[in-house]
């Protein structure tokens, strides 16, 4: 049996002007998949995430998740989005707890509280990702490793089924990539969640994905992961 | 006290503390969304809605509303295209003024009316227009209740919100409505010019002490709250300008909260020396 494709790109072209940023690109990622996009800053590896959630359209081509395309896609509890950024920037002061809790939104709609159910997933992934001793914490004041890790525990809130991360490792320390590496490990191994991460550092999780994908031309370019060159020897 | 046994102090104290209170529930969002100054521009457009409403002979309160309403849907379309961004909000805002001014003169006697709403006349409301202030204080602290998670995640992080299923485009809208609707309901007890002070300051004065988004909501209620009573007190007894004073309490409130925190900060970094 076959798992579901989460995450589909049918010849998607895209540019932010009257130059193409992507042409032609093609990517499926099933669920229980790990598939990291590597590329140059730059590239275009953000610019290809946010076409595969709908945050930008394409000018040709398709998206589509869990095989709806993605103008008509509603069901977004199954997406997790964890944006570029080197921390968790917020102009006032926000709990952690607080930030975690907004990846509810969406599911619970007006007037609504978390249930039961949903409290207990915001502890689960609070203790996934390490946070649940600062859980309480202003962000501002956790490091930048764990502020990364509080946007991801946002976007596990929802037990997604596709989980998005753009640059998770970067300004992360080694022993926070671990944890992180860990994490993922956890989620596409025993819970079956399709991920897609990019970096523009292709050793930053190595050995972890099961394909590499490289942003380079406009186009993507399947890069064997046991063939992904080595520091230093790179192309 | 028997200050609050006159009527026109019992009026302006409900209009002030109501709008006070609920301006910076609104102003949470819109300062961590960084439009700090939207309430601002609402305040200039709202003015030519009070000029045009002396000009055609109706009621201030439905002129100004009218035009903010069209001002939010004009603002929202601008931003949604994201093509003109800050221009387009001088645009509409500038346009506001000069009209105004334009139409308030063209009125003749409205005058003298429409200066008045700038800074607002606490001490001279009847009833009705404290009633009017009180049922669009409820409208917004019911929206800011229904909508507080998915205005909470659009603040926060907006490409994050809509991924989570968040209908940013229909809030977006909305919360720009509630601005429009707080400048309004603020033009007569706090005038258009320092109604969005409220909107901006005692969120910046909870902010530095709370350490949550929700207790910055609440403290920055709170203060407004507590401003517009002192500093209408103030007013009344130094014989000053409520709005003035009720601006100037909360910016003191400000700069009590810096100072409280910059205490907090002090003893962690000479621990060593005062253990
Ligand atoms: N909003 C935008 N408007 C116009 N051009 C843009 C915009 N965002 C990105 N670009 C351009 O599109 C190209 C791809 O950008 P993108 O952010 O997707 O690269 P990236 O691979 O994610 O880079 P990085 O490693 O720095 O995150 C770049 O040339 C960039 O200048
Ligand atoms: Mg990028």
């Amino acid at each position: 049996m076959t798992a579901a494709v989460a995450l589909e790109l049918d010849a998607v072209g895209f540019g932010y002007g009257r130059d193409a940023v992507l042409h032609d690109a093609d990517l499926r990622v099933r669920e229980g998949e790990l598939v990291a996009v590597v590329g140059a800053n730059g590239a275009g590896k953000t610019t290809m995430l946010k076409l595969a959630l709908g945050l930008l359209a394409p000018t040709s081509g398709v998206v589509r998740l869990f095989g709806t395309p993605v103008a008509s896609f509603r069901d977004w509890q199954r997406v997790g989005y964890v944006p570029q950024r080197a921390a968790a920037a917020s102009v006032l002061p926000v709990s952690v707890d607080e930030v975690v809790r907004s990846g509810l939104a969406g599911a619970l709609g007006l007037w609504r509280r978390p249930d039961a159910a949903q409290r207990a997933r915001i502890a689960h992934v609070l203790d996934l990702l390490g946070l649940a001793a600062v859980r309480a914490a202003p962000v501002a004041t956790l490091s930048g490793g764990q502020q990364q890790r509080a946007l991801i525990a946002r976007a596990l809130v929802t037990a997604p089924r596709l989980l998005v991360l753009d640059e998770p490792t970067t300004g992360v320390d080694a022993a926070a990539r671990a944890t992180l590496r860990a994490s993922l490990e956890h989620l596409v191994h025993d819970e079956h969640v399709a991920v897609v991460y990019s970096s523009h550092d292709p050793h930053a999780l190595r050995g972890l994905a099961d394909r590499v994908v490289e942003v380079r031309d406009g186009g993507l370019h399947d890069v064997a992961p046991a063939a992904a060159p080595a520091p230093g020897g790179g192309r | 006290m028997d200050v609050l046994t006159l009527g026109f102090m019992q009026r302006a104290l409900v209009a002030c503390v109501v709008v006070s209170a609920v301006a910076p529930l609104v102003g949470t969002f819109v300062v961590q969304r960084g439009q700090s100054l939207t309430g601002d521009g609402m305040g200039h457009v709202a003015f030519a809605g009070v000029g045009l409403a002396f000009l055609v002979g109706v009621a201030p309160l439905v002129g100004a509303l009218a035009l903010t309403v069209l001002a939010a849907l004009a603002l929202y379309r601008t931003e949604r295209s994201g093509l003109a961004g800050d221009l387009s909000l001088a645009l509409v805002f500038y346009g506001g003024i000069a009209a105004g001014y334009l139409f308030a003169t063209r009125s003749g006697g409205g005058l003298n009316a429409v200066l008045g709403l700038l800074f607002g006349s606490a001490l001279d409301l009847t009833w009705g227009q404290v009633a009017a202030v009180v049922a669009l204080a409820l409208v917004v602290l019911v929206a800011v209740v229904a909508l507080y998670g998915p205005l909470v995640a659009l603040a926060f992080d907006e490409s994050a919100a809509r991924v989570a299923g968040v209908p940013v485009d229909g809030l977006v809208l909305t919360l720009t409505l509630v601005v429009a609707l707080v400048v309004v309901g603020g033009m007569y007890a706090l005038g258009l010019l320092l109604v969005s002070a409220m909107m901006v300051i005692p969120v910046a004065a909870a902010a530095q002490v709370a350490t949550s988004y929700r207790a910055t909501m609440r403290l920055a209620a709170a203060i407004g709250a507590g401003s517009a009573a002192v500093g209408l007190l103030a007013a009344y007894a130094g014989d000053a300008t409520p709005a003035s004073s009720i601006v100037l309490v909360a910016i003191g409130c400000y700069v009590v909260a810096t100072v409280v925190r910059a205490r907090r900060r002090r003893p962690r970094a000479a621990g060593s020396v005062a253990s």
